[in-house]
């Protein structure tokens, strides 16, 4: 039976004239700078728990908006959908882990030339180089 | 388990990156910085598996369901595989004697070493006659088996705080683990049931550090127990601006506004469903539109009625007056509004149900 089934709507949407934002993500862009600036400067890359805050779905869309679309989105097909996506701050990227039901199990701000996540391990790269070998020596 | 752990998985068609996502997502939710997720998984992925004996009392077997149905078992289920689970009476296949000298096996063996896990509260009564395994008392047995663990990890609120079974009037003389084991660290993982990712990420913590995470004045973890239902909640908005459902069928319920006036107790509740959630994230009590019920906090079965709100008196009359004047002291104001309401019924001949004065 699916959900729609139920008579019963439960309503979310927050009434017109209040957007449901808490000022709590215009703060971040101050954090995002610093951030920045430390990766331009020493090369250190930084990460904000995005998951760990008090923010609201609005004030979500409202950091999205602000930062704005990139030009470089990865999906990472690992247990369920990640998407490692850079906003339109270069090295500012905006990465959402979900489970395999596409339920959001974890939201970061990783501030990075490019995501850990994304780069191959040598150990998996040694494994690569493996199946290689296997398939020239199956020539 | 043979090598790494990471070969293990990669054997089982988990890959590196899945195992790095959800140590990334363990350690958020374990209010790790984000940078301990990579230090995690390669920790884990390199350690000796811990025995562990689990001892059940007087419980209802729901923690274990909890804990063993989880929606995501093959990640979940690898990290309950890094231990050696040596007695579980729910999951092992050995009955009668031969469980018990897996038990008493694993205790001589990892003596000083192993971790033991309880779930239940102890009954004290009758010489704790009310609960025996194999003609032993449970408080015999755990008096035995904590002589010899490391730590002992107390899951679920019976075991933590003594849960339903130490409700009033405790027929059973039901004590938790802490009023008996006194000798050795004790973590508290409440919950009716605990959330399974709690469970997870202290062993994964022990697993990692070696140790037992940081702990707050009633034992319980503080990176999941640390703030209040309410401090997470994403209904508070609504408690700020002081929007509140009345009924469970009306306006404000159905724009999913705050239920502190329905009895929520989500102010005093310490736990991690505001942000954790259940089902594999799907949604959780406040969520599905039901305040809290202070699971995870001691004598909760005894705080005085799921439905009355935490600090406003129970007169449903004064009720939306008095709401706004959060922190307005209740007992008086409870019992008084109470008998009235029962004086009034009688003068009328209502009858007058256990329920109405709940209302």
């Amino acid at each position: 039976m699916s959900l729609d089934a139920i008579p019963i709507q439960v309503v979310h949407t927050t009434p017109p004239g209040e957007p449901g934002l808490t000022g709590n993500a215009p703060p971040l862009l101050r954090e995002l700078l610093e951030q920045v600036e430390r990766l331009l400067e020493t090369g250190v890359p930084s990460a904000i728990d995005l998951s760990a805050l008090p923010l609201t779905p609005a004030d979500m869309d409202w950091l999205r908006n602000a930062l704005g679309p990139g030009e470089i989105d990865v999906t990472l097909d690992a247990n369920g959908e990640s998407t490692l996506s850079e906003t339109g701050c270069p090295g500012v990227w905006w990465i959402t882990h979900r489970n395999e039901q596409g339920a959001v199990t974890s939201q970061f701000l990783e501030v990075t030339f490019v995501p850990e996540l994304v780069k191959a391990h040598p150990q998996d790269v040694a494994m690569g180089r493996e199946t290689l070998e296997r398939l020239l020596a199956d020539l | 388990m043979q090598g790494p752990l990471i070969d293990t998985l990669a054997r089982q068609g988990v890959t590196r990156r899945t195992f790095l996502k959800y140590c990334a997502t363990l350690a958020s939710m374990m209010a790790l910085p984000p940078a301990a997720g990579r230090a995690m998984a390669e920790a884990m992925a390199a350690v000796r598996r811990p025995s562990v004996i689990w001892l059940p009392f007087q419980e209802c077997t729901g923690c274990t369901e909890s804990i063993t149905r989880s929606h995501s078992p093959t990640i979940e289920g690898m990290i309950f595989d890094m231990i050696s689970l040596d007695y579980q009476e729910t999951l092992m296949a050995a009955a009668g004697h031969q469980a018990e000298e897996a038990r008493q096996n694993a205790m001589k063996a990892n003596a000083g070493k192993y971790l033991l896990i309880v779930d239940g509260s102890i009954p004290l009564g009758q010489n704790g006659a009310y609960s025996c395994i194999g003609g032993r008392s449970n408080v015999d047995i755990l008096k035995e088996a904590a002589g010899g663990a490391a730590a002992v990890i107390a899951v679920g609120t019976c075991a933590s705080y003594g849960g339903i079974p130490k409700a009033n009037p405790n027929p059973t003389g039901a004590v938790p683990v802490s009023d008996i084991v006194k000798d050795k660290p004790i973590v508290n993982i409440p919950g009716c049931p605990p959330i399974p990712v709690v469970m997870t990420g202290v062993l994964a913590h022990y697993l990692t550090f070696g140790s037992l995470p940081e702990l707050d004045d009633k034992g319980r973890p503080k990176s999941f127990f640390g703030e209040t239902i309410h401090d997470r909640c994403y209904r508070r908005p609504f408690y700020d601006q002081g929007k509140f459902a009345k009924t469970f069928d009306d306006e404000g319920a159905r724009r999913g506004w705050c239920l502190f006036e329905l009895g929520c107790k989500g102010p005093v509740t310490h736990n991690a469903c505001a942000t954790v959630k259940w089902n594999g994230g799907t949604s959780w009590p406040v969520e599905s539109g039901h305040g809290c019920l202070g699971c995870s906090e001691p004598d909760f079965w005894d705080g005085g009625g799921f439905y009355k709100a935490l600090s406003a008196p129970a007169d449903p009359l004064k009720f939306a007056a008095a709401a706004s004047v959060v922190g307005a002291a209740v007992g008086v104001g409870v019992s008084f509004a109470n008998r009235a309401k029962k004086n009034k019924a009688k003068a009328t001949h209502e009858t007058i149900t256990v329920a109405d004065l709940e209302k």
